[in-house]
């Protein structure tokens, strides 16, 4: 039986599967023999927890944290927001993993329903948010904060041909999905937060993005965002705050920034992108790495503590999925985490989709609500 | 032993690993401090961070305790919190420089720096100080180029120096020298 029917007898056969990509292509991770859904409680001794058996490679935990459990893991309290009542996040353990390659042929026979998306902030209140968080900027509580608005629809989806048309369209480097019987996510997450093997980890954050189009090639896009000083100024912010945050948990004089701010390209557009390098101090534990990068400080703002304060006070709705970490940990400490964005959650027979751009101090109202509006398209367009 | 008190920012922990070059290195959040650190300590560092200066009178009060005690070094909020101390207006400026790299320049010849000399720095601030500002053994040796804004001062005789840039940054040029001869001194 080849690969590709594989994959279609797996998501026909109702047991929930997890897609994460590879570097050649996909990784299917299935049979899952535990299921742990996060809490305040039971996090820190997950995280904590320490495994004889670490040389297969099943011995891992695969899944995600919500923004809200990492905020709460830095003692970062959310008040009380509108909420459907999703997990705050959910690890399973594989006991098989398939590869698949980039091309994953499949194509539903159902048709999926949704009615029209609706945006829970409209264009008035967005610039309400942004003339007070602008002024939270002027008087250096925050340097740069990102409004998050979200896309909501009923809907009815077979999560896979998402997927499958997504990753045609958008083959993003840490794009990946989850089938459950309750939920599914599919995203195109382009940005990979913790990348750790042994005692070497590395960070690669994005800020900065620009359309592909006739015009606009390699050389050009470094160009655009060489000149373009909010793009410069928001991306320093960024490679200091994740020196900053290795910082914390490597070694004095390890931390390196060993590419800094060089254009990726993607099918639809280019990315202004760093990596950063550090190795482990001793005696750091999965737990203090997660807590030093998460959650991801490219999508929330400078500085994070305050910033994070400031998001959570104006938010009257749970960001479930968005801005949280999906990825594995291995049980011989190595590991792999995203920052989930540009993802939809299905859950209840509602599909959610958030977004968000930056406020810096030059930045412009108009242009960041449309800015969002271009980021949640590419999955809007998915649905018709 | 330098003491690094943090003001909760994005940017403390490259400050920790910058001093941590050149000496033990002990960095506790504002609200925290241990007194038995801060008695240990040669050197007290107030960190950056978001805000303004009356927003942290735990820091202010260790200040004035160890004003002409211990070297004292402020980084960007840090700088603005030691002048705020010595009576300095902190005001908010027409244009903001957040991840910003500057020209600045050593314009006293009472620095450690040589006067004339230029550095290229990294800038996360939303507020200056106020000018004209005129205190005792206080000396402003470096200035933004462009604006003119105050950029680090100098209080040889009490061992305290504070830098509005940031020193740690991937932006500063030479950030390490600076570290180096400010802590020699």
């Amino acid at each position: 039986m080849n690969k590709q029917n594989q994959l279609a007898e797996i998501h026909h056969s109702g047991k929930p599967y997890i897609i994460y990509k590879s570097k050649k292509g996909f990784n299917l991770f299935t049979n899952f023999s535990k299921k742990i859904i996060l809490n305040n409680k039971n996090i820190k001794s997950f995280l904590k927890k320490k495994y004889k058996n670490k040389t297969k490679n099943t011995d891992l935990f695969i899944g995600f944290f919500g923004y809200e459990i990492l905020n709460n893991l830095i003692n970062i309290r959310i008040p009380k927001q509108k909420n459907i009542g999703f997990p705050k996040g959910i690890f399973y353990k594989p006991e098989k993993i398939i590869n698949l390659s980039n091309d994953l042929k499949y194509s539903s026979s159902k048709i999926f329903l949704n009615s029209e998306f609706k945006i829970n902030i409209n264009k008035n209140s967005y610039k309400k948010i942004f003339d007070k968080f602008k002024k939270k900027i002027k008087s250096g509580e925050t340097y740069q904060i990102k409004i998050c608005t979200k896309y909501k629809t009923k809907s009815k989806i077979d999560p896979l041909d998402f997927f499958s048309r997504l990753s045609k369209t958008n083959l993003a480097p840490e794009a990946f999905m989850i089938k459950d019987n309750n939920y599914s996510i599919i995203s195109c997450s382009p940005e990979n937060l913790i990348t750790k093997k042994g005692s070497l980890i590395t960070t690669k954050p994005i800020a900065g993005t620009v359309k592909k189009n006739k015009k606009m090639n390699k050389t050009k896009a470094l160009y655009y965002f060489k000149k373009n000083l909010k793009e410069t100024k928001e991306h320093n912010m960024i490679v200091d705050m994740e020196r900053n945050d290795l910082s914390r948990i490597c070694k004095v004089g390890s931390v390196k920034l060993s590419r800094a701010k060089v254009v990726e390209e993607y099918k639809d557009l280019f990315h202004y992108v760093s990596l950063i390098k550090g190795k482990i101090k001793k005696n750091i534990n999965n737990i203090d790495i997660i807590k030093a990068m998460m959650p991801g400080g490219s999508v929330i703002g400078c500085p994070k503590l305050s910033t994070l304060n400031l998001l959570n006070k104006q938010e009257k709705e749970n960001r479930n999925i968005y801005t949280g970490s999906f990825g594995y940990i291995k049980f011989n400490g190595d590991m792999r985490f995203n920052i989930i964005i540009r993802s939809i959650l299905n859950f209840k027979n509602f599909s959610e989709i958030s977004v968000a751009s930056g406020v810096v101090v030059d930045s412009n109202s108009n242009h960041e609500f449309n800015e969002n509006y271009i980021k949640a398209k590419a999955l809007i367009d998915l649905f018709k | 032993m330098i003491y690094i008190i943090d003001h909760n920012d994005s940017f403390t922990h490259n400050v920790v690993h910058q001093f941590s070059l050149y000496d033990e290195v002990e960095c506790d959040n504002y609200n925290a401090i241990s007194d038995s650190k801060l008695k240990k300590a040669s050197v007290i560092i107030f960190s950056p961070g978001p805000g303004n200066p009356k927003n942290y009178p735990s820091s202010s009060k260790i200040y004035k305790k160890f004003k002409g005690k211990k070297k004292i070094i402020g980084i960007c909020l840090g700088f603005q919190q030691i002048l705020f101390c010595e009576g300095a207006k902190i005001v908010e400026q027409k244009k903001i420089y957040h991840g910003f790299q500057s020209n600045i320049q050593v314009v006293n010849n009472k620095s450690l720096f040589k006067k004339g000399k230029k550095f290229k720095v990294g800038r996360y601030h939303s507020l200056k100080l106020k000018e004209p500002f005129q205190i005792r053994n206080f000396e402003i040796t470096m200035r933004c180029l462009e604006s003119k804004a105050a950029m680090a001062f100098e209080n040889k005789k009490d061992k305290i120096y504070g830098f509005q840039f940031h020193p740690e940054s991937f932006l500063t040029i030479n950030g390490n020298l600076l570290i180096k001869k400010i802590l020699s001194a």
